[in-house]
């Protein structure tokens, strides 16, 4: 009995996310359009994968399906082992606020509430107290170098700075995962690096496993694995290790 | 294989599923900056409700004011016609800007259910607001009605100041629900509240709409 605990506990801390034969149709008029097709994947603790792919290879329905924000059309979705479309929307909404932090393309941040307030939403809806929702929210804009325009609106701030603000309510709850839409999209050259660079920062030194969409070659360089997507299906998915091989080549 | 499955399914309730909470105090807040930020809108829609309960108060009293002068025996039956339709055609206004309001929120929605909101507390944001603006659209209404009821008494040589001012302390029995209270306070509480029921019942479709609508749909929607 004991042992059969170890091993639970260490199946446990082996995977955050695993997809299984993951699928996504869509019915458009009398035409099935495959999003997803048969997607498997297994994102271990710790680790920053890219799903790459070009637009339309049903990168932001894999987000969505990853975050619990859509159902699939067949297939499961495991986060921290669990089986998520087993949940009920009290669970989905737990699911949402405590284990899965969002960060999108357009940042998303609501437009009337300061920096500080958006930050500390998530805590709310988790049922932190005020006092830590506080101090909690100062302590991750200070960290993503934005101590200093805690009440700004975000109507006042640049987008690389939503961005960050974004990044900051994303880690509130500490969740298991982050997962990101496209978040270097709607940035120039340089925000989107340092956009990446603190995503990788946070994913080093606060151990969150970061999954992001994108078609930021830029990504390729900070990711653990690159997995490419094309037309609803993993093409293949590549290694840091092996992209460094194939540039040393070239 | 297959006892893996089973593992996964019994480790669902490892998990130590918590609260999800929205307190009313900050639901209430959202609610007042949302419409700090869309002040011309909600105006507007304020304005609708104010108009119907303007044209309310202000026909119940100069029925209630020609009472007491001895001018007629009160609310004739065409005056509820006319103050159903004036505020069904207020309802509808009400509904159609709450449209678009929730319409252009859409991708907020999505992002508030992302942040672990639940279907109730999105519906709670937007009914609240509903209640303010229809709150602010029968007070101002209500006070529009009687003054403007009170010009019609002043500059009315058979009613005069006096008697209205007597009218507004009778109670009138055609007013409808409060009619054994006197008259002031009656289209007060009448006012204030069909206000808000109106702007209640405007509301609830689209916000109920807004609430159910799955979060990777709502993000999707651009206007």
């Amino acid at each position: 009995m004991k042992s059969n605990w170890g091993d639970y506990m260490s199946l446990r801390y082996e995977y955050t996310v695993e997809t299984e034969d993951l699928a996504k149709y869509y019915k458009l008029g009398s035409f099935v359009v495959k999003a997803l097709d048969g997607i498997n994947l297994k994102i271990r603790r710790g680790e920053y994968v890219s799903i790459m792919g070009p637009s339309g290879s049903g990168k932001t329905t894999l987000f969505n399906m990853i975050g619990g924000l859509d159902r699939p059309t067949r297939g499961k979705v495991y986060i921290d082992e669990v089986d998520i479309s087993k949940l009920d929307a009290y669970e989905l909404a737990w699911l949402r606020a405590r284990k899965i932090g969002y960060i999108f393309q357009t940042f998303n941040l609501i437009p009337v509430l300061t920096a500080l307030e958006n930050v500390m939403l998530p805590m709310i809806f988790a049922g932190v107290r005020r006092e830590e929702r506080i101090r909690k929210a100062r302590e991750l804009l200070t960290l993503v170098g934005l101590g200093d325009r805690l009440h700004h609106k975000p109507a006042e701030l640049s987008g690389g700075q939503q961005q960050r603000v974004a990044i900051a309510r994303a880690l509130a709850n500490d969740p298991a995962i982050v997962l990101a839409d496209e978040p270097t999209a709607n940035l120039d050259l340089h925000t989107g690096l340092e956009i990446i660079n603190l995503l990788r920062k946070m994913n080093k030194e606060r151990g969150v496993t970061i999954v992001t969409a994108t078609h930021d070659l830029k990504m390729i360089d900070v990711s653990d694995r690159i997995i490419y997507l094309r037309d609803g299906r993993v093409e293949r998915i590549e290694t840091r290790a092996e992209v460094a091989v194939e540039a040393e080549m070239e | 294989m297959s006892n893996q499955k089973e593992e996964k399914v019994i480790r669902k309730s490892t998990w130590d599923v918590g609260e999800v909470s929205f307190p009313l105090g900050e639901a209430f807040r959202i609610s007042i900056e949302n419409i700090k930020k869309r002040f011309a809108r909600a105006a507007i829609t304020s304005a609708s409700v104010m108009l119907g309960i303007a044209f309310l108060v202000s026909l119940l009293l100069m029925a209630s004011f020609q009472t007491v002068s001895g001018q007629t025996s009160g609310t004739e039956p065409y005056m509820y016609w006319l103050l159903f339709i004036s505020l069904l055609v207020c309802g509808v206004g009400i509904t159609n800007s709450m449209l678009i309001a929730v319409a252009e929120r859409y991708k907020e929605i999505g992002t508030y259910k992302t942040l672990g909101a639940l279907d109730r507390h999105v519906l709670e944001l937007f009914l609240l607001e509903a209640i303010v603006i229809g709150t602010i659209g029968g007070l101002v209404g209500y006070f529009g009605g009687l003054i403007a009821a009170m010009i019609y008494a002043a500059t009315n040589s058979s009613i005069g100041i006096g008697k209205a001012v007597t009218a507004l302390g009778l109670p009138n029995p055609t007013i409808p629900l409060v009619g054994m209270l006197p008259s002031a306070v009656a289209l007060f509480i009448l006012g204030i509240g069909l206000a808000i029921i109106l702007s209640l019942a405007a509301t609830i479709y689209p916000a109920y709409y807004a609430a159910k609508l799955n979060p990777a749909e709502a993000l999707r929607y651009e206007i």
